[in-house]
């Protein structure tokens, strides 16, 4: 059955979807900075019983999953009755 | 006590599927295929994890990780980058399959490219290699059941009978009660999952001394282990990422879930939900491959694909409780791993019959049909499964992805940008993928740390944005309507 009555009004919705391209910038930044380009020739050293590079990039990942569970639950997903783009019928 | 928990296991499963069979509402498509559009959050969200986490996941992960070392730390990364890419389809698709009434992947290319000249190769190109990617899928799930089988049994069980009762088994649950069968079963199965995981990480976590016993395993075998990757690495870190990113939110299984969610509200809140999982399963699962490398040093490439079981083996001879904790995760596994293939064998059977044949979603005769395939297939693929035993499962994700990703132009551009044409679609989608093929058999997998799939992807995109900027002028009848 959708959901319509979960729509929120316009002024509302704009600010969510403002809030959603922050949240989904910051997980792009998250995700190169994961990865560690920075660190080369640097002796690692353990963190948590881990290489400090693997916690870094533990830690952008929970990030992301926060992040990205809050923009989803800021995403609208109607149940019908937006046009398509560029729909041949 | 393996058989006996395997057996209970099967029985539990028959269960669900005779109350989901006697729930069926009717016999189109549309019931079968996405059990009525009825899936609520709980359901949902154990089913779109389920399927997530395969056998790939569960076995294919925990070896790559033995064979890599720290670096397999990229895999709760490129799997959390699913989640994140839906975004940029499933807002926008939800409202129009609801609408459009969609059952198969195919029915968005027919929609969206409609009567243009080159649509229906647009639409038998995606379906087929939609099709191939769910044969390797299947094959790699129904694999990684024969080696559960045999190892939760002890041997009792052999590989090749594993294959053929668990195949049956699948069959049989998703011929009778569809997606409804699939979805209820799938979340009984993440269930199982979730418990099975929960003990594994608290037997490495205690028993097994920690992260920082783990690490000084690892460094005692492997010296250099804790070193920052190098620079081709890094690159296909990043790579990796994007390959699994955008080749994953092509799934057909995943997709058909979309469609058939109850509402938008309970999709976004069970992709919120999903989010986590990389961490609750990816990371504990990268965290036993890693574990093995300091206590089972010296397997090679193919016997890495055995470190979970090997691992639960040597932890269940521990005593009767460790012996039950690993049976559980061993049945988690194979939970995993069958609520996988039957999602696949479901999406299989609607692409071959509705988008490649032609069958109608209110046509009964299109669910029979679906069902006829999904039954041969699974018969070809356990075959294949038994004749072809020594195949990497990773070897088997990358092949599969790599093609998959080719299809993500018909989807993820032709839903944001209206000038995306048919033709140069199907041209950059074939491109592509010739690329990728030839690059995975030529065995030229990478350059310079990039997949080919990715690389095929480039081009792919780049035929299909230049080939729809030039037909432009002509094709003003077609654009976005007002």
């Amino acid at each position: 059955m959708p959901d319509r009555a979960a729509t929120p009004p316009a002024g509302r919705r704009s600010t969510a979807n403002g809030v959603r391209r922050v949240l989904l910038a910051a997980i792009g930044v998250l995700f190169v900075i994961s990865i560690p380009w920075y660190r080369g020739g640097v002796e690692p050293s353990i963190w948590f019983g881990l290489p400090d590079w693997v916690v870094v990039a533990l830690a952008c990942y929970v990030a992301v999953a926060l992040l990205n569970s809050i923009a989803w639950l800021l995403t609208e997903v109607s149940d019908g009755d937006d046009e398509p783009p560029g729909s041949a019928r | 006590m393996g058989v006996a928990g395997l057996v209970v296991y099967l029985l539990l499963l028959c269960g669900i599927t005779f109350v989901a069979a006697r729930a069926r509402q009717s016999n189109e498509p549309s019931d079968h295929f996405l059990a009525g559009r009825s899936l609520g959050v709980f359901v949902l969200f154990l089913t779109l994890y389920a399927t997530a986490y395969s056998g790939n996941s569960l076995l294919g992960y925990p070896g790559e990780a033995y064979r890599r070392g720290f670096s397999w730390i990229m895999a709760t990364g490129f799997m959390m980058s699913i989640i994140v890419v839906f975004h940029a389809l499933v807002p926008k698709l939800r409202p129009i399959a609801v609408r459009e009434d969609f059952v198969t992947p195919g029915d968005w290319v027919r929609f969206r490219f409609g009567s243009e000249p080159a649509a229906r190769a647009l639409l038998i190109a995606v379906a087929v290699l939609m099709s191939l990617a769910l044969a390797n899928f299947l094959f790699a799930q129904l694999k990684a059941m024969g080696e559960m089988a045999e190892q939760v049994t002890g041997g009792l069980v052999s590989y090749e009978i594993g294959v053929a009762v668990l195949a049956a088994m699948i069959l049989f649950y998703e011929t009778l009660g569809g997606m409804r069968a699939v979805a209820w079963t799938d979340a009984f199965q993440g269930i199982l999952m979730l418990v099975g995981l929960a003990a594994l990480l608290g037997w490495l976590l205690g028993e097994a001394g920690g992260l920082q016993a783990m690490t000084t395993g690892i460094l005692e075998v492997r010296p250099h282990a804790a070193d920052v990757p190098d620079r081709a690495e890094l690159t296909n870190w990043f790579s990796t990422i994007v390959l699994l990113g955008l080749a994953s939110v092509v799934y057909p299984q995943a997709i058909q879930r979309v469609y058939a969610a109850r509402s938008g509200t309970v999709l976004k809140r069970s992709f919120a939900l999903m989010t986590f999982m990389p961490l609750t399963t990816t990371l504990v699962v990268t965290l036993i491959g890693l574990a093995a490398i300091g206590r089972l040093e010296g397997l090679g490439t193919l016997e890495a694909d055995h470190v979970m079981p090997l691992l639960l083996g040597h932890w269940a001879s521990a005593g009767t409780g460790a012996a039950v904790a690993a049976l559980v995760v061993f049945l988690g596994a194979l939970a995993a791993i069958m609520s996988t293939a039957d999602s696949v064998l479901l999406s299989l059977g609607s692409i071959a019959a509705e988008d490649l044949v032609g069958g109608s979603h209110h046509d009964p005769e299109a669910t029979r049909l679906g069902k006829r395939i999904a039954a041969a297939s699974i018969v070809a693929m356990a075959g294949l499964a038994m004749a072809a035993r020594d195949i990497t499962l990773w070897g088997l994700i990358e092949l599969k992805m790599e093609l998959l990703i080719q299809c993500a132009p018909a989807f993820l551009i032709a839903i944001h940008w209206p000038g995306l044409r048919a033709r140069p679609t199907f041209v950059g989608l074939v491109v592509g993928t010739i690329v990728a093929a030839g690059g995975v058999f030529l065995d030229a997998k990478r350059i310079g740390g990039i997949h080919i799939g990715v690389i095929g992807l480039m081009l792919n995109v780049l035929i299909a944005w230049a080939g729809s900027l030039a037909a432009r002028p002509g094709r003003q009848s077609r654009s976005a309507p007002a």
